[in-house]
This record gives structure tokens, C-alpha cells and sequence, in this order.
């Protein structure tokens, strides 16, 4: 492929081999701000039912998250009350005398007001750079309150947006009990980090449920996604954990086996017949239960019989574009790499950006070591100056690299319009979802069939000149 | 209970709402990106660690900046600058820039920037010769107060920087301040409905600050005559810097903004008498009452069945001031409880002044967040709150049947801008009304399921 605006070709090992020698690392300092430690350590911690999340900040880190997590998101798709975003306002004269005493009061008043079963104390940039000491308020405070009191660090400039996640996850684990029993054929569900799970659109979940209810396997918690503290309490009594999403739930999964010898089941994500089969056996065998897990597979594969052969007769010998873009994301991508590989396409994924592989290094590595190394372009866009979600130059970089391919099917999200047919994998049309698990097959299925038997209606000019102008402008 | 002095805890053993809140309001930090996006052909540079973009980009929507257009940047500021300071990397970052083409570069620092001493403006008048643009630096870290700090911080920096005393004046002309804080979702049209009644009344607008603001409009504003403040929660400090600057008098002060039929027509005749426009304000305000009137008539809003029905506004103080005489005359209802998200004197003598003239004694709560307004309104039981939808979900079991959601609406979007100024703003929140008396109404079960 002779194409100017490429800068990497290759596979996926070959990229992270480039990225761990910090050849292929974005330079540019003001491109491209994902969120910082602080907002995505809340994310996982308003996952806690009846928790105070206390900010110990001013107004502006928690007002993000109250109107986004709290309000529009908690309240209004994920079936959950108006919690508080509760905060210590630290004003100028805090950040000159510190504001370790406020914030004991706050947990007191937090305590009071919100009659929450744990509090958790997060600090900001301004409280971390005062070095207010957010633990040992934490400890002191918890002998004046009725409830736990645990303070994370998550200043926004102490760690990228992963440190956030990953110090929350292990936080919680200090909420978890010493065994007393063990909760046969029971496990948790590890890495859910958005807070709760939405209720109306809990799809992916609510397969993964489906199928391990159907071989007899128990949930005790989903963590941190709409779990109460009681569960978590009870964590190291189950027999096994996994995650919904290897990525996310690796870092907690490792730590539970390390410190609590609680074993955990390392698969992807199930997207296809192969990787689905693996994810329940690797749940179901631990358990005792591959028998009963090869029933539900079988029984299950019967029902998607139709939908297996029209994916293989439909792929087969095509080049399937994957790209990563923010619906869906960079694992959910190889896993549709691998998918589309199963079904005897040959998957080429497009700008996974060097800064996602830096950021999953060990998810990358696991998800190598399955054998799935596609290959992938970047291009010249993904580097440009600004936001890189509905960039004019990834686009035009994406049209003309789908043009260089003989029967191409573009797998992405309906934000691009490369002259190939286009499997709108977006999370965000309930209307095809959930895409794991075999339920999944069926809505991927459904979608290859519209992209193909539509790929001549034509494009919304409306939504291109919405996304990439119309070049008049 | 007396208006506005009536701050009493609701629960006497409760602790001290000082040490934890749970605020309406956004940052300084925010409030001075709100007011430098307003700013068309520039770009921002937040001088910040990466979280804080986050508050770029919402007060990027909140001034419909397009993306096509307008650039934000941040300097992503870790550890090592937190450590050894970040000039560096900011100078790096401005350089990376520095091919833009817009006329100016608002760099603003955050919390963690400023308490380590970085030197904004030392970097930025040390970099001018090496750019084309203008360089702004503000700054306004989170710890310097609320968002409205944070407009009345960058507005000082604008007029103060960017401003040209010399220009010669406009007659009767106008300088428009803070038309950006203001809680109604589509404030723009607010701002629009103010600038089609200026033309209408032949008033030129000087500058607007700030909304698609070119930056010679800013350079310009000190050769308006006037100015017009749109915000009961910020500008006021900029039209007192106007005012002992340049001489620029300040009209319509310390009179509710036009919501409502009686503060419409008060405020379109301040303007008439100060300008002149007598008589173009009173035809203003007849055809403006007909048409409200006549459109009532004919679309027979349920509002009516209201009457007297005890409600709360729970609003900033520019929508929710004057939503006080549009509630209790226009919609006869009684507000028994006022919630208003600042607390700033001249914006608490208005509310009082207000209150007085309606002979209305609700329980007044200035400042407040979530939690005290949800404990007012366990307390005063309200039947209908005109607020936002974090009221909805506040409200939840207390048995407040309508909650019109007037202010930052999160569950709602609206393409089309509607304004609540002026006469169509009158029949915009008539259908807000319209719109919650239907959804209380809606069945939510079904008796039966049908046969076809």
C-alpha cells in the first residue's frame, strides 16, 4: 500500500514494540485530553450504592461529575437516585492554611446528611499539591461516623485516566472481609467502571447473566457497577472471578488472586462463537461445571446456526475495517478483529492510537498471547493538533485507505463514511444490542445484513457536513 | 418569615453547611473559559492538567462554539510540572500553537498551576513577539470562587488587556455584558431577543461580552455610550470598571430582567426613556401583551388551573428573580420557596425589593446547593418547582407533582435556542408548563391491554 498519509503499518506486536521503545508516542502536548485520575476514580467509586463520594476539592472537579454522572447519567439512564456529589469547596484561604480541618467536618456533615454506608474521600490537584493529608482524616474521621471512611489520592495530574480506575478497584478491596464461608458456584463479575450499570441498556451484562444463569453459576457482585457495600464485604467468598471486560477487570482480578487467592478466569471479551465458548468454560471449568456449560454452548450455537453461516458465507475472503474510534472501543475492536478473523475475513485495524496501546500494555499482551495480532494502519490524522474523535483528516485518511482494499466491510461506528459498506457497531443504538455472547451474534449478524443489503442508500449529507463540514465553510 | 433573611437550618442540629456541599455552580476556572469561548477567532489553552479540559468543553457547548472553528488545548500538566513547574511545557505548548490562525490565545490556569507559582503572564508577554495572535493569560484557578467569579475574573482581564480607550464614542450606542451567565439552556436567544429589541429601537450594540465576539468588538467597547447588563449573577463588576473607566453609564441597573409581561414592559421602558424610545417601547410592549395574549387564547394553556398553587424557583438569580413576579402574576401561582444559586448583596437587595412590591414572604434561600434545597422543599412542600432536572430527581419522594424544568435541563435538548426575555419568552415557559401538566397527567398504567 503506497499511501502518504500512513505512518504505521504493521501488526499489533510489532506497534507495541514501537510504543514500549516510546518510538510511536504522541508528541504533541496539546492534543488529545482524555480524563484525568480524578474523574475516573469517581466513576468507579459512584458504582457503590449509598456511597458519599466526598470531594475534596473546589466546586469545579465535582460539578463535572454531579451534572454528568450523578444527574444525567445515574438518574436518568441507569436507574439510581440522586445521590450526592458532596465537596469541600476549598477556597483560596484553604489552599494558603489547608484544609484538613474542613474536610474532617465535611465528613462528619457527609455523615449526618447523606446516612451513606461508606464514605469516600477524594482528593483533588489543589488538596494533593497542599499535601493535605487525605488518609489520616480518613482514619480519624471513620471513629466519629457510622460507616466506613476510605480516601483515595487521585489528584488529577498524579496519573493518567487508567491510574484512576485501578487505584479505585483497589481501594475497594480494602472493603472486603476475611472469608467466613466459601459461595459454591458463585463468582463476581469484575471491572465495571462507569458506576452503575444503566438499567435500561444493561446489555452486554445482562447476556454474560443470561448465559452463566443458564449453566447454574451465581453473581454475587458486579464491581464495581451498581454493588452495595455488603457485597463487596463478601467478595473473597466466592469461587472465582471474572470480568465482563479482560481490560478493565485484569488489574482487579490479578490483585484479589495475589493478596486473597481468590483464582480469576483470564478470557476476552465474548464476541463470537470461539471467544463466547471461552469465556464460559473459562468460568464454568473452574466451577466444576464444564458439562453443564457445554450444554448451554451447544443448545445455544443450535439457535444462532443460521446467523454462523451467513457471518462465514458473508466475510469469508474479505477485508474487514475495524476502527477505533470512541463507540466502540480499542479492545472491543480486537475482539472484533478476532471475530471477523473467525468468519475468514482479514481483519485491518485502523488508528488504535499509540496512546490506548501505552495506556493497556498488559491487556495487549494477554489478548496477543490468544494468538489475535491483526494487522493495523495509523495515519497521519490520529497525530494532528485537536481533538481526533471526528477529525476531517482521519476521515478522508480512512476513505481513501478502504479504497485501496478489494471487497472491504467497514466495522466502526456510523460517524464515517468510507465507500464500502458500513457495520454501525456504535454502543450507543440500543436497538442492536447486546453484541456479546450469542445474543450478540445475532445483533452483529442482523447489522453485517443492513450494512450490505443498504450499502447503496445513500449517506446522510447532513451528519458528513455535521462531522467533516461541507467545504464551503 | 422575612424575605431574605431567612437562611434558618432546616434541621437546628444539623452541622454547619459550610464544610460540605453539594453545589450548583462550577468553578472560576470555568466561568473564565465560558467568557474567553465567547471570543469568535480565538482559541483557548487551558494551562491545566487533563481533567480540567472537561470543563473547557462544556463551557465550549454552553457558548455553541463549533468545533470547526474554534480550538481547545491543554497543556496536560503531570506530576514533573506539579514538581518542577510547568512554564515550560506551557511556552512548548504555545509554540506547538503558535501556526494557528485566530486573532487571539486565551491561556488560563487552573488550580494546581497557580498554587505552584507558574508565571502565565511572564510566559505569554515573553512569547508575544514570537506570534501572530494575541496573548491572553487569566488567571482563574477553581479556588478562586464560583463560575461567576470566574466570568467577572476574565471579563476584568479582557477590559483591562484588550481594550482601546482611545476610540471615539458611539452615540447611544450599548457595550452588552454577561449575556453568558444565565441558566436558561439557550441563553443565546435571550441575547438575540436583547439585540433585535435594541435594533428595533435603533440602538447600536458596541460589543457583546461575551458571545461570537469578534476580538475588535472587545478593543471597541469602550466607545459605547452605555451598557446593559443581562446577568443578575455576574457583569456587574465589569459595568462598574466601564462606568469609572470610560463613563460608560449603565442602563436597566437594579431592575429585574425582562421575564414576564411587567418586567418586560418595565425594562423596554427604562430603555425607551433612556434612549429616547419612548413610544417604540410602549408599541413594543402593546403588540408584545397582544400577541402573548391573543396566542394564549388560542392554544388555551393548562397553566391556568394553577392558580395559587404553592411553588418554588430553584434557579440562578437572572432566571430566577424575575421568574418571581412571572410565577405569582402572570401564572398566579404563590412561590413560598425562592432557591437561588449565588448570594451576591446588589442580586439580594433586587430579590428583596421584588418580594416587597408583590407583598410575597417566601422562605429565601441564597447559595444554595442540593442538599438545602431539597431539605426547603421537604419544607415548604411546593406542588410545582420551576427548576432543573436535578430537582426532579431531588424531589423524588417528597410528592411534588410538577417539576418544570426551566434551567439546566439535562434529560431535554433543545435545537432551536428559545429565549425566556421578551414576549415569546413568555409563551416558551408557558409551554414548559404546558408540557410538565401533560407529563404529570400521562397515564402511566394501562387498565386493560387492547384486542388489536
Amino acid at each position: 500500500m503506497n499511501n502518504e498519509s500512513i505512518v504505521f503499518h504493521g501488526n499489533l506486536q510489532q506497534l507495541l514494540e514501537k510504543v514500549e521503545t516510546g518510538e510511536m508516542i504522541p508528541k504533541l502536548q496539546a492534543s488529545h485530553a482524555p480524563m484525568c485520575k480524578f474523574f475516573t476514580a469517581y466513576y468507579v467509586i459512584s458504582g457503590i450504592r449509598h456511597v458519599v463520594p466526598l470531594v475534596h476539592g473546589p466546586t469545579g472537579c465535582p460539578l463535572y461529575m454531579s451534572d454528568f454522572v450523578r444527574t444525567r447519567e445515574c438518574c436518568e439512564t441507569r436507574g439510581v437516585p440522586l445521590e450526592p456529589t458532596a465537596c469541600t469547596t476549598l477556597d483560596e484561604s484553604n489552599v494558603i492554611y489547608g484544609g484538613e480541618g474542613k474536610l474532617l467536618e465535611a465528613v462528619k456533615e457527609a455523615y449526618a446528611k447523606y446516612h451513606p454506608d461508606l464514605i469516600v474521600i477524594l482528593s483533588c490537584c489543589c488538596s494533593g499539591i497542599i499535601s493535605d493529608d487525605v488518609e489520616s482524616i480518613a482514619r480519624e474521621a471513620e471513629k466519629l461516623v457510622g460507616c466506613r471512611v476510605l480516601a483515595l489520592k487521585s489528584e488529577g495530574f498524579g496519573g493518567d485516566f487508567r491510574s484512576g480506575y485501578e487505584d479505585a478497584f483497589k481501594l475497594i478491596m480494602d472493603l472486603m472481609d476475611p472469608p467466613e464461608t466459601t459461595m459454591k458456584g458463585t463468582i463476581n463479575i469484575l471491572g465495571a467502571r462507569w458506576g452503575p450499570t444503566p438499567t435500561e441498556f444493561n446489555w452486554d451484562l445482562d447476556e454474560i447473566e443470561r448465559l452463566l444463569t443458564a449453566i447454574g453459576i451465581k453473581v454475587n457482585a458486579v464491581i464495581a457497577g451498581g454493588c452495595t457495600v455488603e457485597q463487596i464485604k463478601h467478595a473473597r467468598e466466592v469461587e472465582l472471578n471474572a470480568s465482563w471486560c479482560y481490560d478493565w477487570g485484569q488489574k482487579l482480578g490479578d490483585l484479589m488472586q495475589e493478596r486473597f487467592g481468590v483464582p480469576y478466569s483470564k478470557t476476552g471479551q465474548p464476541y463470537g462463537p470461539a471467544a463466547t465458548r471461552e469465556w464460559l468454560l473459562g468460568v464454568a471449568t473452574p466451577l466444576g461445571m464444564e458439562k453443564e456449560a457445554l450444554e448451554v454452548i451447544e443448545r445455544e450455537m443450535k439457535e444462532v446456526e443460521p446467523d454462523l453461516a451467513y457471518l462465514k458465507e458473508i466475510l469469508s475472503g474479505k477485508t474487514a475495517i475495524i476502527e477505533i474510534s470512541e463507540f466502540p472501543g480499542p479492545i472491543r475492536a480486537l475482539s472484533l478483529a478476532r471475530m471477523a478473523e473467525e468468519f475468514g475475513a482479514h481483519p485491518v485495524v485502523i488508528n488504535v492510537h499509540p496512546y490506548t496501546i501505552k495506556e493497556r500494555m498488559p491487556s495487549i499482551r494477554y489478548i496477543l498471547g490468544t494468538g489475535v495480532n491483526p494487522e493495523i494502519i495509523l495515519t497521519k490524522g490520529l497525530f494532528h493538533l485537536g481533538s481526533f474523535r471526528s477529525s476531517k483528516e482521519t476521515e478522508d485518511e480512512l476513505e481513501s485507505i478502504v479504497r485501496e482494499y478489494d471487497n472491504p466491510i467497514f466495522f466502526g461506528n456510523s460517524g464515517r463514511f468510507p465507500p464500502c459498506p458500513v457495520v454501525n457497531l456504535t454502543l450507543m443504538n440500543p436497538a442492536f444490542q447486546p453484541q456479546y455472547g450469542f445474543k450478540g451474534i445475532k445483533n452483529i449478524a442482523a447489522l453485517v445484513r443492513q450494512a450490505l443489503e443498504n450499502r447503496n442508500l445513500p449517506r446522510s449529507r447532513l451528519f458528513r457536513g455535521m462531522l467533516y463540514g461541507t467545504g464551503k465553510q | 418569615m422575612v424575605p431574605g433573611n431567612s437562611e434558618e437550618p432546616v434541621a437546628p442540629k444539623s452541622p454547619s453547611p459550610e464544610s460540605c456541599n453539594d453545589p450548583y455552580l462550577r468553578c472560576a476556572f470555568h466561568g473564565a473559559a465560558l467568557t474567553a469561548l465567547g471570543v469568535a477567532g480565538s482559541a483557548l489553552l487551558a494551562h491545566s492538567p487533563q481533567g480540567c479540559e472537561y470543563l473547557v468543553n462544556n463551557a465550549f457547548a454552553t457558548q455553541e462554539c463549533d468545533y470547526m472553528e474554534t480550538m481547545t488545548l491543554c497543556t496536560k500538566l503531570c506530576v514533573d510540572e506539579i514538581v518542577h513547574g510547568g512554564e515550560d511545557i506551557l511556552a512548548r505548548t504555545i509554540r506547538e500553537v503558535k501556526g494557528l490562525k485566530i486573532s487571539a490565545l486565551f491561556v488560563i490556569s487552573a488550580c494546581g498551576p497557580e498554587i505552584v507559582g507558574d508565571d502565565i503572564v511572564a510566559v505569554c508577554e515573553s512569547l508575544q513577539p514570537e506570534v501572530k495572535f494575541r496573548l491572553v493569560p487569566i488567571a482563574s484557578p477553581g479556588f478562586r470562587g464560583s463560575q461567576y467569579d470566574g466570568i467577572d475574573i476574565a471579563l476584568d482581564t479582557m477590559l483591562k488587556k484588550l481594550v482601546d480607550g482611545s476610540a471615539g464614542k458611539v452615540p447611544g450606542s450599548v457595550c452588552l455584558i454577561a449575556p453568558h451567565a444565565n441558566a436558561n439552556p439557550t441563553w443565546p436567544a435571550d441575547l438575540a431577543w436583547v439585540k433585535q429589541t435594541l435594533a428595533r429601537m435603533g440602538i447600536p450594540v458596541v460589543a457583546t461580552l461575551t458571545h461570537k465576539t469578534p476580538l475588535s468588538e472587545v478593543v471597541n467597547a469602550a466607545s459605547a455610550e452605555t451598557s446593559l447588563v443581562l446577568s443578575h449573577d455576574a457583569g456587574q463588576k465589569a459595568a462598574n470598571f466601564l462606568s469609572a473607566t470610560y463613563g460608560i453609564e449603565q442602563v436597566c441597573r437594579e431592575i429585574p430582567l425582562p421575564i414576564g409581561m411587567t418586567n418586560t414592559q418595565r425594562w423596554l421602558a427604562a430603555l425607551g426613556e433612556r434612549f429616547d424610545r419612548q413610544k417604540t417601547a410602549e408599541e413594543m410592549v402593546a403588540e408584545g401583551e397582544r400577541m402573548v395574549t391573543t396566542t394564549c387564547r388560542r392554544k388555551w394553556p393548562m397553566g391556568r388551573f394553577l392558580y395559587r398553587t404553592p411553588a418554588a424557583i430553584v434557579a440562578d438569580a437572572t432566571v430566577g428573580i424575575p421568574l418571581v413576579r412571572f410565577v405569582t402574576e402572570e401564572m398566579e401561582m404563590t412561590p413560598e420557596l425562592v432557591a437561588l444559586y449565588s448570594s451576591q448583596r446588589p442580586m439580594r437587595d433586587l430579590l428583596e425589593r421584588e418580594l416587597n412590591s408583590l407583598g410575597l414572604t417566601p422562605k429565601v434561600m441564597y447559595g444554595t446547593d442540593v442538599y438545602r434545597t431539597r431539605q426547603g422543599l421537604r419544607e415548604v412542600s411546593p406542588r410545582v418547582v420551576f427548576g432543573s432536572t436535578i430537582e426532579r430527581h431531588a424531589a423524588e419522594g417528597l410528592g411534588i407533582p410538577y417539576i418544570v424544568e426551566v434551567v439546566r435541563i439535562m434529560r431535554q435538548f433543545r435545537m432551536i435556542n428559545r429565549e425566556y426575555f421578551g414576549y415569546t419568552g413568555i409563551l416558551n415557559l408557558v409551554e414548559c408548563i404546558q408540557n410538565e401538566w401533560t407529563m404529570a397527567w400521562r397515564s402511566k398504567e394501562r387498565r386493560y391491554e387492547a384486542k388489536w
